[in-house]
Order: structure tokens, then sequence, then C-alpha cells
């Protein structure tokens, strides 16, 4: 009887740790797992980035949400705003990088020494690496950029600089090698992520504005005044296979895939007239949809949110205060604004 | 040199001190009684202290309040910035960029660029900027503070939309050789020091200023941008200035006085950065300003030509950027009748510009006309007209119309009711019309309509005195420029409307006990700038007050004087911010207390001196004037002064 008891006492342990085991792997959704991450630049000066949340569902928005959960303000430019590793990282160009757990936005770490004008971050090989444009020489410019390497995804100390061209902007992993376009240095340059070192460059046409793959192609995109370029690259080799340009105007460095192999962009004619638009281009067939479905001022950022075919547009309200977000539908008809932080300048979108 | 002859004289004079009304006909009187100013006390020749003539700010500005800081009030602030002292000490605020870092004033809700500021009749705002950086104006380059509370522009011209702040010089005849030592010493790496010398007869005075005011600003602050908010030293924000001026004055005749003062200041600054940023900007400012006046005196006139240069170069990081300014002004105050004064003038100004992106030039002529009718004892009345074209455009014809009515009058206390209503403009800055790129030639000059109701009441009894005043405005001003994005070139638009209203309260009471005198006074501000334009469709700003205006500013100071010592305790209470104009974000309210204690005039057979010691920010307290620029916990100050 008491060995019985014995084995029923033990068969109910071992279910109940079964059973909280199977409890344990039901973590419930974080408050931030789901909707919009507007991601709010902050103004020159102010170190005012922040991160708002916004709920397509409910409209419900959560404003300074790293401040809200940290206690303390982001107290930096946000550049860029990647979740990778079960992390969020957000990038300030005022020289750091700070780690949050993306459920609930709560900080797990940063990296905040070493680093100078830091525009962007990718994961490879559990280890971080941030381009930065480093110091700015006595006239402005960015001689000593580099891709800084952290042996840790939680951040932590720098344990290399890797020299490039002059000032990197976007980055992107595939395999062993990592693409970072520069954009005063107008060059595609191939990082591996084992001897991280430099182990190609090549040269840009325009301006980058970012990599993105479609259709497991994976594109840079690129633009001037007068054109906007597709740079396909040869994944294996690191090479740039071929340049495909399209005749759009005034475009600006602000796109976003939407469907069909299309992309939205935000092109500007600047100053002293200052219109901005949302073109509609495909990649595809290398053409122009329309040059303008929306028009205003104050573009600032854009995201596509595939689910609801909606767009999203960043409008920095003139830096005077904080940003609003246009909520747009496919075709471009105005369905709803919100209020975002200072210069909301990019989404991330979970569905 | 006249130095050499002057100290060659080696007379032995003794001071006295003699009230000196500043009205003109006092003044030809006194200058002209040259045998009243000296006495003959058996071997000892003994010259009665008499202030070198100035033109009263206040003459023409019935209805209006202007508040007069002396020297004494400013010992304690020997080698600051006169931003310490306008943030603790008034209830103006400051934008304070950090310690030691860029300041301006907003005076009535308006902006940095909105109050005039001069220096001995000479505007000294930046053509270019269109402001004035108070931080690096350090106490003890003047002698005396004016600050005029709303609404000047028919009386000093542009930019004095909220207000005008003016510092003086003031000479004395009749002191012989003074020689002055001033060093404080405090936290954070503050050294002030100053050396003065003087000399003065009943026809010469003359006066010769050095100073250098350092400090390391190494204090320490919390640093929110980390993780787990460290406390840091405070790297890259040291301040080192350096100046000199030289004043003199000479009685030509019994009726006519030339005046003259110089000032070189250099200021050579680590720029704080923002929390979370780890910038090294320098900058160096170097500011040269000159001015002569002549007055000539008759029975009922008095003429007034005034020449200057003003020389401004800022250097950041290396680029250079300079403005000259060079002014001819001439006058004429008039007493027509008993019951009527007037002042007529004409001021030419000639800017040039020399900056990193553009150089521009421009002429400006302004004519103005004050007069005064003191239509019975009780009441007074000023009227001010100004109309200035600059490159021949009209800036808005400028009236003012102020009234002082003395409801009240006997030995125990005087009520007056002010009433003002006037009208004031701003040229546009040069980085406004001419920057490359961005500027915008066809901007308007702002313009502001505003109108005060005020009331000031003098109690006394025994040895108890009380004065207050009460003032309540409103203003419109239209036309603010603002710079705006255009793509990644800003550009400044006329598109902002701001209707301002506000209280101010000022209250000074003494009361003596024996030998025990306690002295209370306190400012409070209430202050409402509310925006009435949304720049764009999206933009949120309307209806909101404007960012880094607190709506209330409060500040109180208690002393205790008993002999050659008094001790004070000063309060200030700053209200909540916004950080932009949609007023979403705000930066929290903050209470400061200082506390000092002065051992004044101790006196020797060759030395006089006062040494005095403060504390500020006694509680320690953490805060931000500007969002995320660090200001500095408690800190001790040592003030020693030796005259001899």
């Amino acid at each position: 009887m008491r060995k019985f008891n014995k084995a029923v006492t033990g068969i109910l342990i071992l279910f109940g740790i079964f059973s909280c085991v199977e409890e344990g792997q039901q973590i419930p959704k974080g408050e931030f797992e789901r909707g919009i991450l507007v991601m709010n630049e902050g103004a020159f000066g102010a170190n005012d980035g922040e991160v708002y949340h916004y709920d397509p569902i409910t409209g419900l928005i959560k404003s300074n949400i790293f401040e809200g959960k940290n206690g303390r303000p982001f107290a930096g430019l946000i550049q860029d705003m990647v979740e990778a590793e079960g992390r969020l990282y957000l990038v300030a160009n005022t020289g750091k990088v700070e780690v949050v757990d993306p459920r609930d936005f709560s900080s797990k770490g940063a990296v905040i020494e070493g680093l100078d004008i830091s525009r962007s971050i990718v994961t490879a090989n559990q280890k971080l690496f941030v381009a930065d444009w480093g110091p700015y020489d006595p006239n402005f410019n960015s001689p000593n950029s580099y891709v800084a390497v952290i042996n840790n995804l939680d951040g932590g100390v720098i344990t290399k600089k890797i020299p490039v061209s002059s000032r990197p902007e976007k980055m992107f992993v595939s395999g062993n090698q990592i693409f970072v376009a520069a954009k005063a240095g107008k060059k595609l340059e191939v990082i591996s992520v084992d001897s991280e070192t430099i182990t190609s460059s090549q040269d840009l046409e325009g301006s980058p504005g970012g990599f993105f793959d479609l259709s497991g192609t994976l594109l840079l995109y690129a633009y001037d005044a007068e054109m906007i370029y597709f740079h396909q690259i040869d994944k294996t080799t690191g090479t740039i296979q071929g340049i495909l340009p399209v005749g759009l105007k005034k475009a600006t460095s602000n796109f976003t895939l939407s469907v069909d192999g299309e992309m939205l962009i935000i092109t500007s004619t600047g100053w002293p007239d200052y219109n901005d638009a949302i073109a509609r281009v495909s990649i595809v067939n290398r053409q122009v949809l329309n040059e303008a479905i929306f028009t205003g001022s104050g573009f600032y950022g854009i995201g596509y949110h595939p689910g609801l075919k909606e767009i999203y547009v960043g409008d920095n309200n003139g830096f005077q205060g904080n940003g609003t977000v246009i909520i747009l539908d496919q075709n471009g008809q105005q369905k709803k604004t919100f209020a975002a932080g200072r210069g909301p300048s990019g989404f991330l979108i979970k569905e | 040199m006249v130095w050499l002859f002057v100290l060659y004289q080696g007379l032995i004079f003794q001071n006295t001190t003699v009230f000196f009304e500043s009205k003109a006909e006092d003044a030809v009187q006194t200058i002209l009684d040259k045998t009243s100013l000296i006495h003959d006390e058996g071997d000892t020749l003994l010259l009665q202290e008499v202030e070198v003539f100035t033109t009263s700010l206040s003459k023409y500005s019935f209805g209006q309040h202007i508040k007069v800081i002396r020297a004494g009030e400013l010992l304690d602030f020997q080698g600051l910035g006169l931003s310490d002292f306008l943030q603790q000490r008034t209830g103006l605020f400051v934008r304070q960029y950090g310690a030691g870092m860029l300041a301006s004033l907003t005076m009535r809700g308006t902006s940095a660029g909105h109050n005039a500021v001069f220096w001995n009749g000479l505007p000294i705002n930046s053509p270019s900027l269109g402001q004035t950086d108070f931080s690096i104006l350090p106490i003890g380059g003047f002698d005396e503070l004016h600050l005029h509370f709303g609404s000047g522009g028919a009386l000093y011209g542009t930019d004095a939309i909220g207000g005008a702040v003016h510092l003086n010089s003031k000479l004395k005849f009749g002191q012989g050789h003074s020689f002055q030592l001033g060093t404080q010493l405090g936290s954070f790496g503050r050294w002030n020091q100053q050396v003065q010398y003087g000399f003065s007869s009943d026809k010469i005075s003359l006066r010769t200023r050095v100073y250098k005011n350092v400090a390391d600003n190494d204090f320490p602050y919390q640093n929110l941008s980390k993780p787990d908010t460290p406390v840091e030293k405070q790297e890259h924000a040291a301040f080192h200035q350096v100046g000199a001026s030289q004043d003199a004055a000479f009685q030509i005749s019994t009726n006519q006085l030339l005046s003259s003062s110089l000032w070189y200041n250099q200021t050579e600054r680590e720029i704080q950065p923002v929390i979370g940023s780890n910038t090294l900007d320098k900058q160096m400012d170097k500011n040269l300003r000159w001015v002569m006046d002549y007055f000539m005196f008759s029975k009922n006139k008095t003429w007034n030509f005034k020449t200057g240069l003003v020389k401004d170069q800022i250097e950041f990081n290396g680029i250079q950027n300079s403005t000259h300014q060079i002014f001819l002004i001439g006058d004429l105050d008039w007493e027509i009748s008993p019951k009527i004064n007037s002042k007529s003038g004409v001021r030419f100004s000639y800017i040039k510009g020399s900056l990193s992106t553009y150089n521009a030039q421009e002429k400006r002529v302004e004519l103005y006309q004050s007069t005064n009718f003191n239509l019975s004892e009780n009441l007074h009345v000023s009227l001010n007209i100004r109309q200035l074209i600059f490159d021949s455009n009209f800036a808005p014809f400028t009236p003012s119309l102020g009234t002082e009515w003395v409801i009240l009058s006997n030995e125990v206390q005087k009520l007056k009711l002010n009433t003002n209503g006037a009208r004031s403009f701003k040229v546009p800055t040069l980085n406004d019309r001419f920057w490359e790129p961005g500027g915008n030639p066809d901007l308007f000059p702002e313009s502001s309509w505003s109108a005060e109701l005020g009331l000031s009441h003098l109690w006394k009894r025994g040895s108890l005195m009380m004065n207050q005043q009460l003032t309540y405005y409103q203003m419109w001003v239209d036309n603010w420029i603002i710079w705006l994005p255009k793509g990644s070139i800003w550009s400044p638009e006329n598109i902002r409307e701001v209707h301002n209203k506000g209280i101010e309260y000022f209250f000074d009471a003494d009361y003596i006990m024996g030998n025990w005198t306690l002295e209370i006074q306190g400012n409070y501000n209430w202050t409402r700038a509310i925006n009435q334009t949304n720049i764009s469709d999206n933009d949120r700003s309307s209806g909101n007050q404007l960012p880094y205006t607190p709506v209330h500013k409060f500040q109180t100071l208690s002393g205790i004087k008993r002999g050659i010592w008094n001790t004070y305790l000063n309060y200030q209470f700053t209200g909540s911010r916004f950080v932009g104009t949609d007023n979403q974000d705000r930066l929290p309210s903050y209470q400061l207390w200082d506390w000092g204690i002065r051992m004044g005039e101790i006196k020797t057979a060759w030395v006089n001196g006062n040494i005095g010691f403060q504390v500020n920010n006694i509680m320690n307290t953490a805060y931000q004037v500007m969002r995320l620029r660090a200001m500095p916990g408690r800190n001790y100050q040592i003030n020693i002064q030796i005259k001899l």
C-alpha cells in the first residue's frame, strides 16, 4: 500500500511537473508582440527619440514605451529598429544600441561605449554588427567609418571595428556574409562573418537606401535626383550582377515593400517647394505605376501592413512638436491619422 | 596717457555720498556747480561723490514697470553669467542649456529673440541670431541692470516685444583713487577673478576692469541614457572667459560731458552635450563693444549724441561667423513746459554680417519721438512713436501710450494705477533672410500689440516698508518667424500667431527692528502663451502653450541683516514646461533653495572688504531646465572683495 501511495505520489508529482512545463511553454503574448511599433527618430539636439505602439485593431496608442517600461528616457536619436534573435535592437545615432525584450520592452542590455554615429544593426553568428559612420573630421566628413562587432547578443563591449567605406547605412546578412552599403563612399562591401574582414568592395549607382529580398533575390535599392536603381546581388559570390534603373525623380531613402513585387517610395522636391509624394513602383516590371498616390509635406517614414493592406506614413509636423502617422489604404486614400512621437521615421509591423 | 597724468596728481580723496537725481536739469545743476563738489576740510580735500550723468530709462515709460538692480544685489553673482542671476533672483525664465551654456531669456511668454538687450544704450542683440546669450554676459562687466517688463518697441526699437534688458556702466566723479579686487571660488572648478582700478576727480572719471572667469563644470549627474542610470561626472562642459573694460567720463565744460566705455569679452566653451550624446563641440565668442556719448546741457534741454560699435564673432568648431554694427544716435530731450517733456531722436545703424554661408550688409534708420504729459500732479502720460526703415522696407509703425495715475498718496501709502498699450516689432535677422541655403528674403517683421493694467502700492509705517506691484497683460504676436524643415534644408516663415496673457507680481518689504533689518522680496509670473496656428493639417499645436514656457514661476528671497552681517535664503519654483508645441510631453517642475551669508564692509585703516559664502541648490535637487541638459547639484561658493 505504501509503495502504491509512493507510486501515486510520484505520478502526481511528475504530472505536476509536466503540467508546469506544459503551461510554461504557453508564454502569454507580450504587449508589443502584435501591432505596429512606430520608430520616432527624435529631434536633433534634443535626443527625444522614442517608440510608440499602435494597435490597428483597437486603435489604441501607447506612447514612449521605452521610457514607460524602463523608467528612463531613451535619450538618443533612433536610426534603426531591428528584431532578431528574440530581441529588439534600437540603434541611436548618438552612439548607442539598446537591447530590449520585444514582448514588453524591458531592457536586456546595451552597447554604450565606443560607438560614434551608429546607423544600423544586424546579427550573425551570435554576434552584433553595428554600422557606424565614425567620428566626423573637421570638415564634417566621415573618413573613419566602421562596422563594430560585439560578441554578445545582449550588448556589451566592442571587440573589433572593421573599417568600411564612408558612411555605412543599411546591412544585410546572408549565410556567412554581411553586405554593407556605404552612402558617402557609394560602395557595396562584403564582410566575412568568420574572419570579420572585408572580402570585396564594389561601386554603387546612386545613394543606397536599403536591401531587401524579393523571391529569393537580394536587391539593393538606391536613388539619385533623376532615377532609382535596383542592384541585383549574387548572395553567394557577393557580386553585383546587374543594375536595374527606373525613371523616378526626387526619390528619397524612405521605402517599403508592399505586395506583388511592388514598393512604395517617398519622393520629395526638397527646398524650396517641398512637395512630398508617395510613388508606387513595380520592381519586377521596372516601372513607375503611380508617381503620387498620396501627396503632402513632412513625410519622414513609411511602412506597409500586408494583412490590413494599409500604408503607414510618418509626418514630422515640421519638428515643432510630435509627429503624426497617416494611414492610407492601398490606393493612397487617407483612412485616419494618429499621434506619434518626434519625427516618426519607421515602422515595425507585426501581424 | 591720460591715466599717467591722473595718477601723477596723487590727490587723496575721501568719499561721501550724495544722492543724485538723473534728471537732466539736476545734472546740469550738479555739473555746473563745481564749488558744491569740493570742500576744504583742513589739510584734506574732500570731494562729493556724484554719478556721471546717463539718460533715464524710465522717464518716458509711464504705465510700465522697470526693475532696477544695483551693484549691491549683484555682488553674490560676481563673475557668473547674467543668466544665473535672472534665473535665481527674478520671476523671469531663462532657457539654460546646461551650466554656463547657451541661455536665452523669455519675457512674457515670448521667444529668445523677443527681448531687446542694451549695453549703455547700444543694442547688442546679435543681428545674425537676433538674440543674446545671457550666459556669456558676466556679472561684473557692468554695474547696473534695468529690466523693462513688457512691450518697448516705441522706446527701444526692434526686438523689444516681451521686454528689454539694459546693462549700464555707472561711473562716479569725485572718488579719487580706488582699487578693487574680487575673487569667487566655487565647486566644480569655479574661479572668478576681477581686478579694477579707478580714478576720478570732479572733472574726470576713469576705470579699468580686467576679469577672468573659469569653471570646469565637472559636476556629478545621473546619466539617464545608460542602463541603471549611473552617476557620472559631466564631461566636456568647461567654461573659460576673459575680458576687460575701460570706462571714462570727462566734463568738458560746465555744460558739456563726454563719456565712453569699451568692453571686450571672450568666452571659450566646451559645449555640454545633451545627455546621451557624445558630441565634442567647442565655441569661442568674442565680443567687442564701444560707446561714446556727448551730452550738452542747457536750462531745459539736453542734447545727446551717441556713437558706438558692436562687433561679435562666434567660432563654432572652427567655423567663423562675425557681425559688425555701427551706430550713430542723436536726440534732444526738452522740457517744453512744466507739463510737457519731449525727446526727439534719430538712430542710424549700419550692420554687416560675414557668416560662413553668406555676406550681407544693411542700413537702418529710425526716427523716434517720446512725449510726457504731466496732466496733473497725479496723472502722467507717456506717448511714444517710432518708425524704423531697414533697406527701404518699413517696419511696422510703433506707437505706445502709457499712463500713471496716483490714486492715493499720503504719508503712509501710495497707490498707483498703470496702463499701457503698445505695438512692437522685430526685424527678421540676417540669418532669417540670407542664410544659404534656406534664408527667406521675403519675410515680414514680426509684430505685436499689447495692453497692460497694473497697480503698484507703497506702504510705509514706522520701520516697516512694503512695496508691491501687480500687472495683468495681454499680447498678440503675429508673423512670428519659425524655421521649418523643407526636406534636408530648413527655412524660416512668418507662420505663427501667438496670444499671450499673464500676471506679474512683485513684492518687496523691509522691517527694521533695532539693529536688525528683515527683508523679504518675491516675484511671481503666471504666463500663458497660446499658439494660435497649425502649420499643417496634421499639426496639433493650435491652442497649446508654447514649449519651454512655464506657466508658473515663483521666486522669493528672505534676508536678515545685523551690523556687518547679513544672511539670506532664496527659493525658486519653476513650473512644468512642455517640450513640444503639441503639449504631449513635459518636463517636471522643480524647486531650488539657496542660502548665503555675507560679512560686509570690514574696514581697516587701508582696506575695506567683504566676504560671502553661498550654498546653491541646498537640497541637491536633480533638475533639468531644458530636457536632458544636466544641471549641477549642491554647490558652494566663496566671494571675497577687497577695496583699497
